[in-house]
């Protein structure tokens, strides 16, 4: 008797326990990470809400691997001979399939993934209480500044994009907007931006957008747009602004690729690569801070390979020799090419060249310079915009505006560090002929910014992609042109998921 | 605090099982035997006056102490039960009619049981001995044309689990079906030993399963475990050994290759590649090798007259058919109860240790993508490998053999399961069970990457390990009234109850790089505290269910039947306001053949049931409702790269989450028909989910990442029928069966998420009326003979469709009509879903020997063949099928294109070359086996001694030309893309079992 009133107890203790799993007991709290709810309080959340914005340059569908297909490969300066033929076809115009992932999907995708991280920014900050005001106006400055850059890529690329400039929720399908529409949005959050921003900063913040990054990128929207007049001004920043003095060609072309000067007085912005974390490129813990270009473009044997130059480039070159009889130093640390060694001594990763006679592979940004191998954490900072395309649209600005006899000494100072005679002196039959001081800057820019993603934009610029007679010249230093299709192929197909998804889409004109 | 209590309980349980009591009587010896006098085995007798039971031998033979007068109930399925007296001798020979009793089988239901012939759902019941005799890793695998509306996959990698799905894809997200096992939720999964199975049951449609409410959308398998009988003990020894074949393709060699490559190098007018013509790889010599498994199972069992026990030993070893790989389990079972006066007591407790070298890469895959013409071993390349090289044998497949040398990966599972339940017995017709139950595991991965290469431009890493551990412990508490009274003919069961389940999973991981060398053979020293550039994590996965459940049985005189049921959920995975949900459903029977009019002499029991239910899913993650802040980014800022931390909020979510609802009707019915020698049921069900939880897609400018939200979407509509029979027939000293199960299963998409039209995965589309996941690809139209046929092959426009093909090519149906080959040209052209699957199996017996043989087959789907989509592009360099013979000007009369490297002119992925007919037959399984005579036996001890053979996957007829037509695609929108999965593989297998 004993032992069942014993057991009884037992069932019902077992009873009143399970009565006592009460409906709180389903209020499983989550004890991993911070609820939405809780966050965009603090100063620090504001910060760190920032930083996530700043994260995003070094995703893949951006400024770590893909982006580099778009604006480099894309354009006649360089090519794809990957076998991954899907990932070639989208270096020459052979979209079959819009919604190709690494082509396509996962550059737009990340352009509102950043886009999301900094509207997050934009629409809680306000009511957050800073310390001291002049954090948070810059705090929110760099923001604009960040969601500008990404739709003035993604304006480049794909032109007539929807703008989202609210925090996303699950259901949207946002309306589309015309290329002018999105110009207009960029300027505004650029020259909303600049009052915040200093002109120059601190060594912790050394990396974040200065007003001379934000001018300097206005001058490129402007100058997109054949806005000429506004362009200068806000060049004129750089030679009679504030901006005056504050920047300078280093003396060796070659700091301006490697890990070792970085953030140096040729730069005006640039994405702050690093090492050390060995994570993915995803959201998880230690996610990578790196660039895999290096891995993309490094020669067949050495890297992916997927990227190349096109053998141009070297020739163009080699057209003509420096002051002292020499080979332009800039292509040897532009390209590495069959005649790098013979022409200045330098292996290729520690080999020789071995190589088709007629290629030519990136050298820009890669890492050969210590070590001979790659892997997907470069450190390279990439310098988006320096002080050296600064002058070279300075002078492409003067020059359209009509006043080339200015625009000389500009070319010149580009062209002196690397030890050219002046453009005079070279080329003596430009003279003030504006037509022909453009087709010469045509060149110059190639010789002294090639790999650094800015053809594609300058093609676009130049109306060379309008005109069946541009595109028939293009053609022959790149034959991937014979696919071009004046109309269709100047902007990329949306992704079709997105037309499909968000009945608001139309597809781009052609496709 | 909930478990606090356990150590108490548990060592109660442990006191009992060690008081075996048994009582001293007379000891009889008895034998049953059908009328033609063979032994029936297994055969039940229950002592009425105690109430215990007794299962004859091998022979037929029992013993037992019983006293002269006791009554005895002999039983067994096959046979009219019988009542004997035990009279003055001490031996008794028992004779049983032939005659079904099989509906007298009792049927475990869900916290509790009914007869089979009571049921009013729909309930498969799989014999467990057809299952064992097979050898599989999982139940699941085991189970595969068993029964009816069941649909399984599985493959032949070690410690693979099998995909099983019941009655069709009901949502997005999960198809597995809930596993109870002896009351415990928790899955049959590679930890959990087979030969442990005493019966298995799938609940099936809504009214079944509904006594599991929101846990049973996909269906319940209920899986009691065996326990001790009442008699001296019994140890049953059982060992099998199997060798595994590995399928293979037919590659062409190193000749044939070149041939072929530089033909679509010349026709692409580049030159040919440098072909090392000193290499004649057969990489998949290389790669695969017979594998083996092994089964070795002990067990002894036993009780007395208030108390049992039954413990179960055993070893699990598959060396895989693949190099380095590798499953081994050992696992451990204690089931055992007592009773005194009204109360009961019982655990089942089971402990594993799998241990598995996982498979690095895929090598199924890097077999083809590999060329003969590349050696195994390449000194020329870091870590001393051979694979592609841009100018002798361009290719980005992975050496195998390199992967599984310089990467090592192995996970190890202990496991711990098993519950504790109570009983107490307050009247005859009133009964309170308590349960409380524990499913804890430590796992533990440890991954170790050596440096070298293995692929073509690999970017370079140093010595990598990282190594992860994780517990995980799920808690299950029921608490169940039962009253169970019969009113004349009226009876009546009425259950209700209470559970509650916590579910906690924790994870630390560690990872260093450049790993200490160990200058003694190579290698490195692994452990974590060497290396450098460390990095570490781990988090944590909880949640909670609730539920109260009732369910009213009522039984007029067998001829009319009425169950219902109803339970309420609530978990901690939705919204706030949207926790609890309500599970009902109603089912009848009506036994016509009990009916006084009902007089057809050949039916001997007929009964037609219907049910209509609603049952539940919240299968989601923990916190799908909560929006989160991911706090994982940094950057790198100011002129030192100082790091500092970013935080946002990454992944959108629906906070208004809700239950997913399937409400499912079943209409069937059940007969015995020819004295019982055929058994028949049929069975139609309309199954609907609504609310389906599921990540679909959303739009990208909402810059959404880590995974679509979660949404209460879809509804899926799914149909079908299900067919099976069954007929046996004893002679003297020969028996046969048949069995024949059929399956039909049409799936509907009725209604897709934020007011979408159709989703597109891969070559596939699921568009609202149809099915899931049809094909959805361009159309091939046969192959340009001449530069004529290109010319005149336009539009209505006289655009040239395909201006830059030449003869040799591949034509494409235009549908659209705007002149050239673009997307908006695809169509929807075929069906991944079968029309019906059949099961078929076969057995007889004479004298001692015993034959069995179940087929398996499946009709009228259409699959995609990743394997020749790869072997047979030419644009990128893989090997090529032996024999294959690509377009030349020569060679006209052929549907294969031109061979043309890096082109994807003949090679797209999307097209319908590549869609062929997925049906196929197989011989599943096929064993003979034979009982040594019990004249031989009694000489050397044994009891019973049984010696099989048989073999698995040996016969398929099939048109298709992949690895494997019963190839497992997890991607439920892909279900019908074979890629390069693990195939199921032939096996021979050589069993011994002994019991004494």
């Amino acid at each position: 008797m004993k032992k069942i009133l014993n057991i009884s107890f037992v069932c019902s203790a077992l009873i009143l326990l399970a009565a006592s799993c009460s409906k709180t007991e389903l209020d499983v709290k989550n004890p991993n990470t911070l609820t939405e709810d809780v966050f965009w309080k603090t100063e620090s959340d504001a910060q760190k809400g920032l930083n996530a914005a700043y994260a995003m340059f070094y995703k893949p569908g951006l400024w770590s691997r893909w982006i580099y297909f778009r604006l480099d490969l894309t354009s006649d300066e360089g090519f794809s001979n990957s076998p991954w033929i899907e990932l070639a076809d989208w270096t020459r115009f052979q979209y079959i399939n819009y919604n190709f992932w690494e082509g396509n999907n996962i550059t737009w995708r990340d352009t509102y993934k950043a886009v999301f991280r900094l509207n997050q920014i934009l629409a809680n900050v306000g009511e957050i209480p800073f310390a001291d005001p002049a954090v948070k106006e810059r705090l929110i400055a760099e923001a604009k500044f960040l969601r500008g850059l990404h739709y003035y890529y993604a304006g480049l690329m794909w032109e007539n994009i929807p703008l989202v400039l609210e925090p996303s929720k699950p259901d949207d399908l946002p309306l589309q907007n015309t290329l002018a529409e999105v110009w207009a949005q960029v300027e505004k959050d650029w020259k909303e931006a600049v009052p915040a921003l200093s002109v120059s900063y601190g060594a912790a913040d050394v990396g974040r957008p200065t007003k001379g990054a934000v001018q300097g990128y206005l001058a490129r929207l402007y100058m997109q747009q054949r806005k000429w007049t506004e362009a200068k001004t806000a060049l004129d920043y750089f030679f009679t602004g504030e901006g005056q003095g504050q920047y300078a060609l280093m003396a060796n072309y070659k700091d301006n690729f490697t890990h070792l000067l970085e953030n140096n007085t040729e730069s005006v912005f640039e994405i702050q690569f690093s090492d050390v974390n060995k994570g993915g490129d995803g959201d998880g813990v230690n996610q990578t801070m790196s660039t895999n270009r290096p891995q993309f473009f490094a020669p067949r044997g050495i890297g992916w390979s997927d990227g190349q130059a096109r053998y141009w480039v070297v020739n163009e070159f080699k057209k003509e020799a420096t002051a002292a009889g020499g080979i332009d130093p800039r292509l040897r640390y532009t390209l590495f090419y069959p005649a790098l060694e013979a022409d200045f001594g330098d292996k290729i990763y520690g080999r020789s060249w071995e190589w088709g006679a007629q290629e030519a592979w990136y050298r820009k940004y890669s890492r050969d310079y210590f070590r001979n191998n790659e892997d997907y954490f470069a450190q390279n900072n990439f310098r988006m915009l320096r002080y050296a395309d600064i002058l070279l649209m300075y002078a492409e600005v003067l020059n359209e505006l009509g006043q080339t006899g200015d625009a000389y000494q500009y070319v010149d100072m580009v062209r002196e560090r690397v030890g050219m005679h002046p453009l005079a002196t070279a080329f003596p039959a430009i003279g003030t002929d504006k037509d022909l001081f453009r087709n010469r800057l045509k060149v110059e820019r190639v010789l002294e910014l090639c790999g650094e993603s800015v053809r594609w934009a300058d093609l676009k610029r130049w109306g060379d992609l309008e005109t069946q007679a541009g595109v028939d010249l293009i053609k022959q230093r790149d034959p991937d042109f014979n696919n071009f299709q004046v109309g269709k192929h100047i902007r990329l197909p949306l992704p079709q998921i997105e037309v499909e998804n968000n009945t608001n889409l139309t597809q781009n004109p052609m496709y | 605090m909930k478990i606090r209590l356990l150590p108490k309980v548990a060592a109660l349980c442990v006191l009992l099982i060690t008081c075996v009591a048994v009582y001293a009587q007379k000891s009889i010896r008895g034998k049953v035997h059908s009328s033609d006098g063979k032994p029936v085995s297994g055969a039940s007798i229950v002592v009425k006056s105690t109430g215990t039971t007794i299962t004859t031998d091998n022979d037929g033979v029992f013993t037992a102490q019983l006293a002269a007068g006791d009554v005895l109930t002999i039983s067994h399925v096959g046979f009219k039960s019988k009542e004997v007296v035990v009279g003055s001798g001490d031996l008794l020979d028992i004779e049983l009619l032939a005659g079904s009793e099989e509906l007298q089988q009792v049927v475990v239901v869900g916290y509790g049981t009914q007869r089979k012939k009571d049921l009013t759902g729909a309930i498969s019941v799989v014999n467990p001995d057809d299952l064992k005799k097979r050898q599989a890793t999982t139940v699941a695998e085991a189970m595969q044309g068993l029964a009816s509306g069941v649909y399984v996959r599985a493959s032949g990698r070690p410690g693979s689990e099998a995909n099983i799905q019941i009655r069709g894809i009901k949502n997005l997200s999960n198809t597995n079906p809930l596993y109870v096992i002896d009351g415990l939720i928790a899955t049959a999964n590679r930890d959990f030993n087979p030969n442990d199975i005493e019966s298995i049951q799938i609940l099936k449609d809504a009214s079944a399963a509904a006594i599991y409410g929101s846990r049973a959308a996909n269906g319940v398998i209920i899986i009691t475990t065996k326990r001790g009988r009442q008699g001296p003990m019994k140890m049953e020894i059982s060992a099998k050994s199997s060798a595994q074949i590995m399928p293979r393709f037919d590659l062409a060699g190193r000749d044939e290759f070149v041939t072929l490559n530089n033909m679509a190098y010349d026709n692409a007018g580049k030159p040919h590649q440098q072909h090392e013509l000193d290499n004649n790889t057969d990489w998949q010599d290389e790669t695969y090798r017979t594998g083996l498994m092994h089964d070795i199972n002990a067990s002894f069992s036993g009780g007395g007259t208030n108390s049992s026990y039954m413990v179960s030993a055993n070893y699990f070893g598959n060396k895989g058919t693949v190099i380095s790989t590798d499953f081994n389990r050992l696992s451990l079972r204690v089931n055992s109860q007592g009773s005194k006066g009204i109360f009961s007591i019982g655990e089942n407790i089971a402990i594993s240790n799998a241990e598995e070298d996982l498979m690095s890469g895929n090598p199924v895959a890097d077999v083809v993508r590999l060329l003969p013409t590349i050696p195994v071993r390449d000194s020329r390349n870091p870590g001393g490998y051979g694979y592609g090289h841009e100018a002798r044998a361009r290719t980005f497949g992975t050496n195998p053999i390199a992967i599984a040398d310089l990467e090592d990966r192995t996970q190890q599972n202990l496991r711990i399961r098993g519950n504790i339940w109570a009983e107490l017995k307050f009247r005859p017709w009133l009964k309170y069970r308590a349960n409380v139950g524990i499913d804890a595991s430590n796992d533990h991965y440890k991954y170790l990457r050596k440096e070298g290469n293995w692929t073509l431009n690999q970017p370079y890493d140093p010595s990598i390990a990282n190594e992860n551990m994780a517990r995980s412990m799920s808690k299950q508490i029921d608490n169940t009234l039962t009253f169970n009274k019969e009113f004349g003919l009226h009876k009546v069961n009425l259950v209700v109850g209470q559970t509650y389940q916590s579910d906690r999973y924790e994870q630390i991981w560690g990872t260093k790089r450049n790993m200490l060398p160990n200058p003694l053979g190579g290698g490195y020293y692994s452990t974590l505290d060497q290396g450098n550039e460390p990095q570490t994590g781990g988090f944590i996965n909880e949640s909670v269910i609730m539920s109260y459940l009732g369910r009213l049985e009522y039984n007029y005189d067998d001829r009319y039947l009425f169950n219902a049921v109803l339970r309420r959920d609530g978990t901690s995975r939705l919204g706030m306001q949207n926790r609890w949900g309500n599970f009902p459903s109603v089912s009848a029977a009506w036994r016509i053949s009990r009916e006084q009019f009902f007089n057809v002499s050949w039916i001997s029991d007929l009964k037609l049931r219907a049910s209509y239910g609603t049952l539940g899913s919240s299968n989601i993650g923990n916190w799908d409702y909560l929006a989160v802040i991911n706090t994982f980014s940094t950057i790198a800022m100011g002129s030192n790269q100082a790091i500092l931390p970013g935080a946002t909020q990454v992944r959108l979510v629906n906070q208004d989450l809700g239950w997913e609802k399937l409400v499912q009707k079943n209409f069937g019915f059940d007969a015995e028909l020819f004295n019982n020698r055929l058994s028949v049921s049929a069975e139609y069900f309309d199954a609907t989910t609504s609310d389906v939880l599921t990540t679909m897609p959303i739009a990208l400018t909402t810059g959404n990442d880590g995974g679509n939200p979660v949404v209460n979407a879809a509804t899926i509509r799914n149909r079908g029928f299900e067919f099976s029979a069954t007929y046996k027939e004893q002679r003297e000293n020969f028996g046969y069966n048949v069995g024949l199960n059929l399956t039909t299963l049409k799936n509907e998409v009725k209604e897709l998420g934020y007011g979408r039209n159709n989703i597109y995965v891969g070559n596939t589309v699921t568009e609202i009326g149809q099915p899931l996941g049809m094909f959805f690809v361009l159309e091939t139209d046969g192959i340009f003979q001449n530069q004529a046929e290109i010319t005149s092959y336009v539009n209505k426009d006289g655009v040239i469709i395909q201006p830059n093909a030449q003869p040799g090519d591949i034509r494409f149906k235009d549908n659209n009509g705007d002149g050239q080959i673009t997307n908006s040209d695809k169509a929807v052209v075929a069906n991944p879903w079968p029309k019906y699957e059949v099961g078929l199996n076969l057995g007889a017996n004479w004298k001692s020997f015993e034959f069995t043989m179940n087929w398996f087959g499946s009709f009228g789907s259409t699959v995609y063949n990743g394997y020749r989509s790869l072997v047979d592009r030419f644009d990128d360099n893989s090997n090529y099928r032996s024999g294959v013979k690509p377009w030349t000007p020569d060679n006209p009369n052929t549907s294969f294109p031109r061979a043309l490297y890096a082109s994807t002119l003949n090679s797209r992925g999307d097209t319908d070359r590549w869609l062929e007919s997925g049906n196929f037959f197989r011989m599943k399984y096929v064993g003979i086996s034979y009982n040594l005579p019990s004249s031989l036996l009694g000489k050397i001890g044994f009891n019973s001694a049984q010696i099989s053979v048989s073999g698995q996957n040996l016969i398929t007829i099939t048109k298709f030309t992949g690895l494997d037509p019963e190839f497992n695609n997890a991607s439920i929108y892909e279900r019908g893309v074979a890629g390069f999965q693990y195939p199921n593989v032939k096996m021979v297998s050589l069993g011994l079992a002994v019991g004494f």
